[in-house]
């Protein structure tokens, strides 16, 4: 692959060019995704941060979670049944601060459970984010349907639903609030999956699809993501046409001396492989940056592993996208080459 | 000692519905140590004989005979093996790979052929063969920087490195001066006779004729002389 090499040392600015498209591409499709994910976290990380189960919605709902009211008796029994099961609930609601500000938050309460926060009548843990806005341990907050106070216990990190920071409070200051005895939902961990009557079983995956918007909001940035992904493969195809047409001469004369077509299609494939590397690395590296410098309160959230997902998928596409312009190699006619002149 | 035959090969190329006959049933026997010129007006079919012969296209009709073996019932994968590894091409332009240096296209050449695999096998190889050449001094050059007789010697150097049995040249000194043309042709006397190759040349300069050892003229696809 020495020659392949050569012709990337003697011809920088065109490869230099290339991959500036693909570290372009790549980089913009990191930080799409980054924002992908930082929005589903922002959204609904509650529901993502449970383990693997399944959960039951009231088969009433049309399989929408707002909708949702599990019947006392199935609860009871469902929770007899099933030590690990817990029944809760989760409402968009607002709390007031000492200096009567309001904050949005999503009230979450749950039957006795090591899955969600557990807390007492009048107290009230919140997620991180409220602290940076000025609430502190001891503040006592209120809310203008519940007759009491809430005392704030603690903070916990990256307890969001809904995009608003989530509110751990005691069941029965719930049902003050929301004038309800039942619970929205009953989630039952590991994979064993039974069935219970009258209500409907969902995977974590299919529960997220239950909550208003979040699906919507996810297929929308999933597009440009992988219409990012499908753009670069089509630029590796374009680019490497364009310079394959240019070198038609040199194929030929290379073909007529005995080089096998294999070999010229691998010379295409380690100049691909080397220019996608390269870039990859340095879009890894700044949207690995760009997450620590992100503006406060951007949701941002780009995991090494979704990168290296993604870098997989940049990399099959492109050789795709290669192997593709290649094909015209194969109907290259040496003699064609020759009677075209200087290369 | 006969090395290469051309028996009865005919060349037919359809256009639309006319099919013209390029070739009418050449037969040419190379031999080994000689340098066979092939003359003749233009569109006689004097290079296309020699691009049929080189495995550069295929015949219409005939045989041509190889070391024993036809060569036209070989698959296209016989026919790039013995082009790599048997056959050396020298082009009316040099066609040197733009991005190598002289001593990188001879290196790519014994990596196509396979012939010398280890690195001081090639190193040695490489260095005679500038030395025939008279070009060691620009190894390192690009061919952009070369003359137009330096890339033809290179092109010379390229197309005998991994020892070929014959030796195919497309006019040759077409594209250089008058002096440069008899500096090239002087040295493919010299190299067909030292390194007892078969080479079939294709010409329309009456002045490199006294290099070559015979002349076939060829007019409308027939041998003529």
């Amino acid at each position: 692959m020495k020659i392949a090499w050569k012709e990337m040392k003697k011809s920088k600015a065109k490869f230099l060019i290339l991959g500036s498209i693909i570290f372009l591409v790549s980089f913009l499709t990191f930080i799409i995704s980054g924002l992908a994910n930082g929005l589903s976290q922002d959204n609904a990380a509650l529901i993502k941060d449970l383990p693997a189960g399944q959960f039951y919605l009231d088969e009433d709902a049309n399989q929408t979670y707002n909708l949702s009211k599990i019947d006392e008796d199935v609860q009871k029994k469902t929770l007899a049944d099933n030590p690990d099961a817990t029944a809760f609930s989760i409402q968009m609601g607002f709390v007031n601060d000492a200096e009567d500000k309001q904050h949005s938050v999503a009230f979450v309460t749950s039957t006795d459970s090591d899955l969600f926060q557990n807390v007492r009548e009048g107290e009230i843990i919140l997620d991180r984010t409220l602290e940076d806005e000025g609430i502190k341990v001891g503040d006592v907050l209120t809310n203008n349907q519940f007759s009491g106070e809430f005392v704030v216990k603690g903070f916990v990190d990256q307890q969001k639903y809904s995009h608003a920071p989530v509110a751990f409070i005691q069941m029965k200051n719930y049902q003050e609030i929301y004038r309800v005895m039942e619970m929205q939902a009953i989630f039952i961990p590991g994979k064993d999956a039974p069935t219970i009557s009258g209500v409907e079983s969902f995977s974590n995956k299919e529960f997220l699809n239950a909550i208003p918007s979040y699906s919507a909001e996810q297929m929308s940035l999933n597009m440009i993501v992988w219409f990012l992904v499908i753009i670069s493969g089509m630029l590796f195809a374009i680019f490497f046409y364009m310079m394959n047409v240019q070198k038609i001469g040199l194929y030929g004369i290379l073909k007529a001396i005995g080089m096998k077509t294999l070999s010229l299609f691998r010379m295409i494939w380690y100049q691909m492989i080397v220019i996608t590397v390269v870039a990859l690395a340095l879009s890894i590296a700044l949207s690995q940056g760009f997450s620590i410098v992100a503006p406060e309160g951007m949701p941002f959230h780009l995991t090494l592993d979704t990168v290296f997902m993604l870098s997989g998928v940049f990399l099959v596409v492109g050789f795709i996208g290669a192997t593709i312009s290649g094909f015209q190699i194969k109907k290259i006619e040496p003699l064609q080459a020759i009677q075209q002149g200087e290369m | 000692m006969s090395a290469f035959t051309i028996d009865e090969v005919k060349k037919t190329f359809t256009n639309g519905e006319i099919e013209e006959e390029i070739l009418k049933g050449v037969n040419l026997t190379l031999k080994e140590g000689e340098i066979t010129a092939l003359v003749g007006p233009s569109g006689s079919g004097k290079s296309t004989i020699l691009t049929i012969a080189a495995g550069l296209q295929s015949a219409s009709g005939g045989e041509i005979i190889f070391e024993g073996k036809d060569m036209t019932k070989m698959s296209q994968e016989e026919i790039r093996h013995i082009r790599a590894t048997d056959f050396g091409f020298v082009f009316q332009s040099s066609h040197l790979v733009p991005f190598l240096t002289v001593e990188e296209q001879l290196q790519l050449m014994l990596d196509v052929s396979e012939t010398k695999t280890s690195k001081k096998e090639q190193s040695k190889a490489i260095e005679e063969i500038l030395k025939l050449v008279d070009m060691e001094h620009r190894k390192d050059a690009y061919p952009s920087s070369l003359s137009g007789g330096e890339r033809q010697r290179v092109a010379i150097a390229r197309a005998i490195i991994h020892r070929p049995k014959i030796l195919f040249a497309d006019e040759p000194t077409a594209s250089l001066d008058t002096k440069r043309s008899k500096d090239v042709m002087e040295l493919l006397q010299e190299l067909t006779r030292t390194l007892h190759l078969t080479t079939l040349m294709v010409t329309h300069d009456e002045e490199m004729l006294p290099y070559a050892d015979r002349i076939i003229t060829m007019r409308d696809g027939y041998i003529v002389e």
